[in-house]
């Protein structure tokens, strides 16, 4: 069980080096020939995904590159005009744009803590031997499996201004307010139910996640701690949570990822960055400006924005994220 | 996935090794975008998608069209029209009669019809255009013509259809207008439309107000006396910001976007008749007579409309057929905006195009079906579903639906929004505006002065 | 069982949490279920209803006899499930060899396949469009698959790696001293035991593949070759949405999920216990 821990750790950690430069000319010769052998294998195994991968993922990355550094006509490509850098440059300037960044970036902060904290709270209480444990994950699976299209809708249409759920539930049952409240009219409150539907579809999934790493963890090391008296407060916080590490650190760089690239809850909910713009996330007006405004080098350039931000974004998180686990 | 790796591995001792194999492989795929990329650039491409999914090289052929739309070929081989469209579901049930009716007459044409929501309709089209895997003809919004002309995706019409100008001839010159871009006309009106006033009587009834109002000073009074926000009841909803909501009332107190000749919008946008129709929404707004769901997120207008809470709303000769099908108790009731200080009416012009795309391969064909979608044959088939005809010659026509005489009349005096590529954007500019002055933020006076500077960028 | 005055209270706590979130969970849920049982006319009820006052069937009657919507479900079907299958084996085989394989430029190219967790899915569509139309893969449900397979490999076979690493090295070690091949070890010895990784991975793919929309909504144009997510956009309208119906096709496109799901789930306790999680 250790190695689950320390392989994921090598697996988040650097290339494992192994470079042949000290070993004696004879030694050097056999390693050499093992390795050969070794990467043909791994070339046979990795064949078939990375055809795939090549043609429909990283081609079409490149391609899209291009497009980013033109006015791209996207009927007649070659009457494409060369505009460098303006694309970007565009976008940076862009206070639209800078506000999509800004809604993007509080997306991702409020609902990736959110659905960890929550889902791998809801995990522990499922990993334990009580009733009914397979009709919770049902429940709470839900919502995973309902797609985005649907939930979305069905979010817009509890937070509907006039006698949706939402308002019945706050202003007749619970008496919070005494006015139905116009969530998707305001450029801050419509975020209340896009938020709470990231949340609320994510719970599920992440709880799934952390069930299988909390599995992994044998009971032994828990039993071991109940005996020696720990509370079950510092059982979770110095044995289960630490040995967790690994699916945590998934879970975060995932997380965080989805969110930065969420878009269809906002597109439906807000009809694309209503009212006035404010509401934008990064790919909504993405998406706008594409398919909208038939602007595919400026949706290029917005897209590589993404793609630097998020892939910064992860490579820090691992870095954060990547400290040994100490047993 | 097992034959193939073990093929691999030992097929791969003599070869290279994976720094190499690994650069070989991405400068292949590499190469193969690039060119993949440059072919399809390439508008000559002979193949279309037929029905078994099989790529097939269709021959070209001649054809003559005559006016009522039947076709002599000299040659009778096969073809397939591809036609796009966005219609409801009872328009779509109709086309199949229009579509039978066709290939009756034209035994060699089989025509395929597909269907699409309209929000995801131009995504669909660019994307397949953009592939060489376009339609042959779509029936697209009145706005997007002048779109996807200037992008080179639209067959000129003029000078090469045949019996072109009999049909240009017999049908309305508004709609008309609205295919033409830079000179030419890149699609012809397959139907019209434009939005009159809907009055829900059981609600005027029960207030005591005997029937629609015909000014517009009496339609904001009456808004008010309808309106009762606190159990979320409104004289008047609108089903959003966007421009052809609040057009019609803007329109009819005479308001402009830009010059006739499209030059400027300073003056327009912000003249004295735009900004006082924008002022009658915003008080309406602020005094509680104008729904707040046009900020979005509220029960949408016909649901509220036929349910009593939007006592008026502004919308068009399809609520018939929706109604009928949603709300089979609902009675529907019409009447021309109303009049504004003058006495005049207006409303705003919408419909649909039917347009051929410039890397058609069957465009005879396609062509021969864009003329019978005109004839009045076709027109009269689909009306009967409440999609108003375009050719002047069907006014009056016993067939046509009692309820088109209001709709008719109001298109004498209904205007068309700015006919130019960037409308969208243009839409935008003052949707914005709209908003911004239903928030407070500024007054119609300030949101639009901001909107006709945004405007006059785009006309550059 | 004899239980601690504590451990009946804790036991207490985590149902009465474990139900307060599932009442959570299910509420929009209910009330979908609830408004695609209401006719239009009482969709926008104030005060809003959570059981229709009368429930009708006409909303399934008609999302279900609308269009296709038969042929939709079987092409989703097909499509998500080929597409799951060829996921599982390609992911599996390509973090076997990144788990277990020594060789030149591993992480670098680990990394590259990372870009393609990151990437917006959006911003390949054209490209992607053109690949497939000159590989004649458009209006086909293969052209589907490949994409469905392409986007979910990276994600995939970054969860299988840490799970192919978890498994002890002497097992294989063992089996390689027997003879056995490296396939015979990836095949027999470590893909059994990562079961769990495996069902997670299936789950995942097979939920991607059922709800995916861009792609499918450019690649695809004949009816005959729809999927559902596409059927039920056509729902929305223009003019008037019939929520009912929306909500109505929305919940049978969700039913098989759901099985799966269920089915899979099973799976994954017992493929717990195989492992031996206990010892």
């Amino acid at each position: 069980m250790r190695s689950t821990i320390s392989s994921a750790e090598s697996r988040i950690g650097e290339a494992a080096p192994h470079t042949g430069g000290q070993l004696p000319a004879a030694h050097r010769r056999t390693r050499e020939r093992r390795n050969y052998r070794s990467t043909l294998a791994a070339a046979a195994f990795l064949l078939p995904g990375f055809l795939l991968f090549f043609l429909f993922v990283l081609g079409p990355l490149v391609f899209s590159f291009r497009i980013s550094f033109y006015d791209w006509n996207i009927i007649n490509s070659e009457l494409s005009e060369w505009v460098g850098l303006e694309n970007y440059t565009r976008a940076l300037g862009d206070p639209v744009f800078r506000r999509a960044v800004i809604n993007t970036i509080a997306y991702t902060v409020v609902t990736v803590p959110a659905q960890i904290i929550l889902g791998v709270g809801v995990a522990i209480l499922l990993n334990q031997a009580i009733r009914g444990r397979s009709f919770y994950r049902v429940i709470y699976y839900l919502p995973v499996i309902t797609p985005w299209v649907i939930v979305s809708l069905v979010f817009e249409f509890i937070f509907v201004g006039q006698g949706g759920l939402a308002n019945y539930l706050l202003k007749d049952v619970l008496h919070v307010t005494s006015e139905n409240i116009r969530w998707l009219a305001h450029p801050i409150l419509t975020f209340v139910p896009i938020f709470l539907l990231g949340i609320w579809k994510g719970i599920g999934w992440t709880a799934i996640i952390a069930l299988a790493g909390l599995q992994s963890i044998p009971a032994a090391y828990e039993e071991a701690a109940a005996v020696d008296g720990a509370t079950a407060w510092n059982r979770l916080r110095y044995i289960t949570l630490p040995l967790l590490r690994p699916t945590l650190t998934f879970l975060t760089v995932v997380l965080t990822i989805g969110g930065l690239n969420a878009y269809i809850s906002n597109l439906l909910i807000t009809n694309g960055g209503d009212p006035q713009d404010k509401t934008h996330f990064i790919l909504t007006l993405m998406y706008e400006a594409t398919f909208e405004g038939l602007d595919f080098g400026y949706g290029a350039a917005i897209s590589y924005l993404l793609t630097a931000f998020v892939l910064g974004m992860s490579v820090i998180q691992l870095r954060l994220l990547r400290k040994k686990v100490e047993l | 996935m097992t034959v193939t790796s073990q093929t691999i591995s030992k097929g791969g001792d003599e070869a290279m090794t994976t720094s190499k194999l690994c650069t070989r492989f991405i400068a292949l795929c590499a190469v193969l975008m690039l060119v993949g990329a440059a072919c399809s650039s390439d508008s000559g491409d002979a193949t279309t998608t037929t029905a078994d999914g099989s790529g097939t090289t269709v021959p070209t052929e001649t054809t003559t069209t005559s006016g009522d739309g039947t076709t002599t070929t000299a040659s009778a081989e096969p073809q397939t029209v591809e036609y796009w469209h966005t219609m409801s579901d009872p328009e779509t049930a109709q086309l199949e009669a229009v579509v039978a009716a066709f290939e009756a007459a034209n035994p060699h044409i089989t025509v395929e019809t597909t269907r699409f929501a309209y929000d995801d309709f131009k995504a669909a089209l660019l994307t397949a255009l953009a592939g060489g895997e376009g339609p042959d003809t779509a029936r697209m919004d009145i706005i997007w013509v002048p779109e996807f002309a200037e992008l080179g995706a639209l067959q000129q019409l003029d000078g090469v259809m045949p019996g072109f100008d009999d049909i240009a001839d017999s049908v309305f010159p508004g709609p008309l207008a609205t295919n033409h871009w830079d000179g030419h006309y890149y699609g012809l009106p397959q139907n019209t439309n434009t939005q009159v006033l809907l009055w829900n009587k059981s609600v005027f009834t029960e207030a005591g107000v005997d029937g629609p109002p015909e000014t517009l000073e009496e339609f904001a009074s009456v808004a008010c006396d309808l309106s009762n926000p606190s159990d979320e009841e409104y004289g008047f909803a609108l089903g959003g910001t966007y421009f052809w909501a609040p057009a019609p009332v803007f329109y009819a107190m005479g308001g402009q976007v830009v010059d006739n000749a499209i030059t400027t919008a300073t003056g327009y946008v912000n003249g004295a008749a735009s900004v006082a129709a924008f002022e009658m929404l915003n008080d309406l707004y602020a005094d509680g007579c104008l729904s707040p769901n046009l900020l979005g997120g509220g029960i949408g207008t016909a649901d509220g409309h036929a349910t009593g809470l939007y006592a008026m709303i502004t919308d068009g000769p399809w609520m018939v057929d929706i109604y009928a099908g949603n709300y089979p108790d609902f009675e529907v009731n019409f009447s021309l905006v109303p009049a504004n200080g003058s006495g005049s009416t207006s409303s705003v012009v919408g419909g649909e195009d039917v347009v051929v795309f410039a890397d058609s391969d069957a465009s005879d064909a396609a062509m021969a079906w864009t003329a019978y979608l005109m004839s009045a044959e076709a027109q009269k088939t689909m009306a009967e579903v409440g999609v108003i005809p375009t050719r002047a010659d069907l006014i009056g026509d016993p067939d046509l639906p009692d309820y088109f005489g209001v709709f008719l009349e109001q298109l004498t005096t209904a205007q068309a929004r700015v006919p130019h590529p960037q409308w969208g954007d243009m839409d935008n500019a003052i949707n914005n505006a709209f908003q911004r002055m239903l928030n407070g933020e500024q007054t119609p006076q300030e949101a639009l002065d901001q909107a006709a500077d945004e405007i006059n960028d785009l006309l550059g | 069982m004899r239980m601690s005055t504590g451990k009946r209270i804790s036991r207490i706590a985590s149902y009465t949490l474990l139900s307060l979130g599932a009442l959570a969970m299910i509420l929009p849920f209910w009330y979908m279920v609830a408004t695609s049982l209401k006719p239009q006319a009482f969709i926008f009820e104030i005060p809003p209803r959570l059981w229709p006052s009368e429930a009708t069937i006409s909303n399934y009657v008609e999302a279900l006899t609308k269009d296709s919507f038969g042929v939709y479900f079987l092409n989703s079907l097909i499509v998500a499930l080929v597409s799951t299958g060829a996921t599982v084996a390609v992911s599996a085989m390509m973090a076997f060899a990144f788990a277990r394989f020594e060789f030149r430029w591993k992480e670098p190219i680990f990394y590259t396949l990372l870009l393609g967790m990151m990437i917006p899915p959006v911003m390949l569509i054209i490209p992607q469009f053109i690949v497939a139309k000159n590989l004649h893969l458009l209006d086909s449900l293969v052209g589907l698959i490949v994409v469905y397979v392409a986007m979910n490999l990276a994600v995939q076979t970054f969860l299988l790696r840490g799970f192919f690493e978890g498994i002890p090295r002497s097992l294989e070690e063992a089996a390689t001293i027997d003879g056995a091949s490296r396939w015979q070890t990836f095949w027999h010895v470590a893909l059994p035991l990562v079961r769990p990784g495996l069902a997670v991975v299936a789950i995942f793919t097979f939920l991607y593949s059922w709800d995916e929309f861009p792609w499918a909504h450019v690649a695809i144009r004949e009816t005959s070759k729809r999927t559902l997510p596409i059927g039920i956009a056509l729902f929305q309208s223009e003019h008037l949405t019939e929520w009912g119906q929306v909500f109505a096709a929305s919940i049978v496109a969700v039913v098989p999920v759901i099985a799966v799901f269920v089915i899979f789930q099973r799976y994954f306790i017992r493929g717990d216990v195989n492992s031996g999680t206990k010892g």
